[in-house]
């Protein structure tokens, strides 16, 4: 034990504020879904409401809110509104467990007469050593709103889509998972923070036990593992129920698929939890392959310093410092969310079987192999051979 | 471990599987039983097994009982809400009376042992630890339960094959 | 009575405790899915005092155990719902008693 009032109520805001992070993304995101898919397809958009339609956001929550509230006849009613409260449970709290940026370091100081000891918290909502497999198991709970909203809807249309759904999650998550354990062989650990701080510097691996620093690259995942990184993100765009893999919800064949019979703000709980997944894919994204908090060739320790540098004390410049590599982060992570966006409004949608195909017959072997041979390579260059 | 969180997630955990076994609709049997399966990883997460718990989340939890809802949901069964139990009443109060005397049995030897405090026992170890022993000591099982994946998937592909499948060729 | 720590006997005595609700549930119930259902609770019953008892004697070998069941465990769930969807393609029912029919 041992933690104090100060640290539990700052552990307690700082989950709070994560949570409220993935909620508040999802406005902002509608607005660049609407704005760049009219980009896209070269129409306007919507810009009545607002400088540049900013503020349609707000009719938007206004309608959303005083929509009727119903639940279809002959539908489980518990399990009706359950299902929208349970889809927005795995993303936020597998986003909780991602490092947001560099943990703040607060020297001993004194308030209200009592002296408070030295603290280190991070900025992640909870720190786990086992992150990854924890944010996969996390994430795989995500199925179960989408199979209890389609049941609960009596409706064959929103069964048919939760069907679909489970069985391309399902299917999908062995191709997630294997091609992740690339990239952890390479890293050796499952703990988000040392996979960041592996990444910091000049990209430098062994050759026959021999360090060989490339100067002109960062250290990132991505130039280790580029194939992993394909299928992951495949993998992701499919977990995520998102366009080419948004069988689910086709419009066109199943109406709305699980979500045919919902309204108002339990349709919009579905929105945020959906684009909570793709905040976490997108977070895992840049925490794996692009080097997470950290800015390329950068340290954390050199950020510290630089802000060191105006005379701040030091509680002051860890503050600042986290608060600078947070922004680094986002801006990766947009530029991800931006990739999901102009994917969705570019590729037309699988059929079924090809989902399926290309799930077990073509990520999943190259998945496999990637594992294969980079077990080898892990093993071969990190061996001295002279 | 504090007893305040091993009694709350026990609580919780023999609820919901008295549900499961209670229920008489077997999609809501099978909610539970997700629901305690969740509440058993945070119980080995207290028990300093974070990997087993989240192995737990993603295996159980994730996958193999979305595989039995689904399969419930594929069935679509309406007329077992009616006769969800075997036997007649009077033979179920002796399944239960006999499924409690399993439970006095065991519990009974099972106090007669010596007990072990929670305190200084528990120890952390790091998943390199578990790697490591799983490669060196239980290899060969290791390599037993690959063969045996290997059989099983075989064996529920020829199980539930059907003539033309979903492809055309 | 409340002990103020938890010891081995505890755990043990929950996992006993779930064993037999999952014992029950296969006896007493006639949907073949739902007595997989209890299967799996007695499986995760003895994980939970594998588990346990690696905690207490601070050992690995619990945990390793524990996760050769799951595997097992998993692998029996998929022949289950096998069986069970070849059995419901017959007989539109997922009854118990439809396996007499299997020795013919």
């Amino acid at each position: 034990m041992g933690a104090d009032i100060f640290e539990i109520s700052i552990n307690i805001i700082k989950i709070l504020v994560i949570f409220l992070l993935m909620v508040q993304i999802v406005p902002l995101l509608v607005w660049v879904e609407r704005r760049g898919s009219a980009f896209i397809q070269n129409r306007f958009g919507p810009n009545r409401v607002g400088p540049l339609g900013l503020t349609q956001l707000l009719a938007d929550a206004v309608k959303f809110l005083f929509k009727e509230e119903f639940v279809p006849s002959k539908g489980k009613k518990f399990l009706f509104y359950a299902a929208p409260v349970i889809a927005l449970v795995p993303g936020a709290l597998a986003f909780a467990s991602i490092p947001l940026s560099a943990p703040i370091l607060v020297d001993a100081f004194e308030m209200f007469g009592k002296s408070w000891g030295p603290y280190r918290f991070a900025f992640q909502g909870f720190e786990m050593g086992v992150g990854i497999v924890f944010v996969l198991g996390i994430s795989s709970l995500g199925a179960y709103a989408l199979l209890m909203a389609g049941w609960a809807s009596n409706n064959k249309y929103s069964m048919y889509g939760a069907l679909r759904a489970c069985a391309q999650m399902i299917s999908y998550e062995l191709a997630l998972g294997l091609a992740l354990v690339g990239i952890l062989l390479i890293y050796g650990t499952f703990d988000f923070a040392e996979m960041v701080a592996y990444q910091e510097g000049p990209l430098s691996f062994f050759f026959m036990g021999k360090e060989v620093i490339v100067p002109f690259l960062p250290n990132w995942g991505i130039f280790y593992q580029p194939l992993g990184a394909v299928l992951l993100f495949c993998a992701m765009f499919a977990e995520t129920n998102r366009t080419p893999f948004d069988l689910p919800e086709a419009e066109a064949e199943l109406v709305a698929g699980y979500h045919t019979e919902y309204g108002g703000l339990k349709m919009l709980m579905f929105y945020i939890g959906e684009y909570g997944h793709m905040l976490v894919a997108s977070a895992l994204m840049a925490t794996f392959y692009f080097g997470g908090y950290n800015l390329p060739f950068i340290s954390t320790e050199a950020v510290n310093a630089f802000f060191a540098g105006f005379g701040f004390s030091a509680t002051k410049a860890s503050i600042v410092t986290a608060f600078a590599l947070h922004v680094v982060l986002f801006t990766k992570i947009l530029l991800f969310l931006w990739v999901f966006i102009w994917v969705r409004w570019t590729l037309p949608r699988f059929r079924y079987d090809q989902l399926m195909d290309l799930g077990w017959k073509t990520m999943l072997p190259w998945a496999l192999a990637n594992t294969i041979i980079t077990a080898a390579l892990v093993l071969l260059m990190r061996t001295e051979w002279l | 471990m504090s007893p305040t969180i091993f009694y709350s997630l026990s609580i919780v955990l023999v609820v919901f599987s008295l549900l499961v076994v209670l229920c008489k609709n077997p999609l809501h049997s099978a909610l539970f039983l997700a629901l305690a399966m969740i509440d058993l990883a945070f119980i080995f997460f207290e028990l300093k097994a974070p990997f087993i718990a989240a192995v737990q989340l993603m295996v159980y939890a994730g996958a193999v009982m979305v595989m039995f809802v689904m399969v419930l949901m594929l069935f679509d069964l309406k007329e077992d809400e009616e006769s969800a139990f075997s036997g007649n009443p009077v033979i179920n109060v002796f399944k239960f009376l006999s499924a409690g005397l399993l439970c006095w049995a065991i519990s009974s030897k099972l106090f007669s042992y010596g007990d072990v405090a929670g305190l200084g026992a528990g120890k952390e170890f790091d998943i390199k630890a578990l790697g490591t022993t799983l490669y060196t000591k239980y290899i060969f099982a290791f390599e037993a339960l690959g063969l045996l994946l290997l059989l099983i998937a075989v064996g529920a592909v020829a199980l539930s094959r059907t003539k033309g499948g979903t492809h055309d060729s | 009575m409340i002990a103020s720590t938890i010891t081995l006997h505890h755990c043990l005595f929950l996992s006993i405790l779930i064993f037999s609700i999952g014992a029950f549930g296969v006896l007493v119930r006639k949907n073949i899915i739902v007595i997989l259902m209890g299967i799996e609770l007695m499986l995760n019953a003895v994980n939970l005092s594998f588990v346990s008892f690696g905690y207490f004697n601070s050992s690995l070998d619990g945990q390793l155990m524990s996760f050769f069941v799951m595997t097992v465990a998993a692998a029996e769930a998929g022949v289950g719902l096998a069986l069970a969807v070849t059995v419901f393609k017959k007989f539109k029912k997922i009854d118990i008693k439809l396996f007499e029919t299997l020795r013919d």
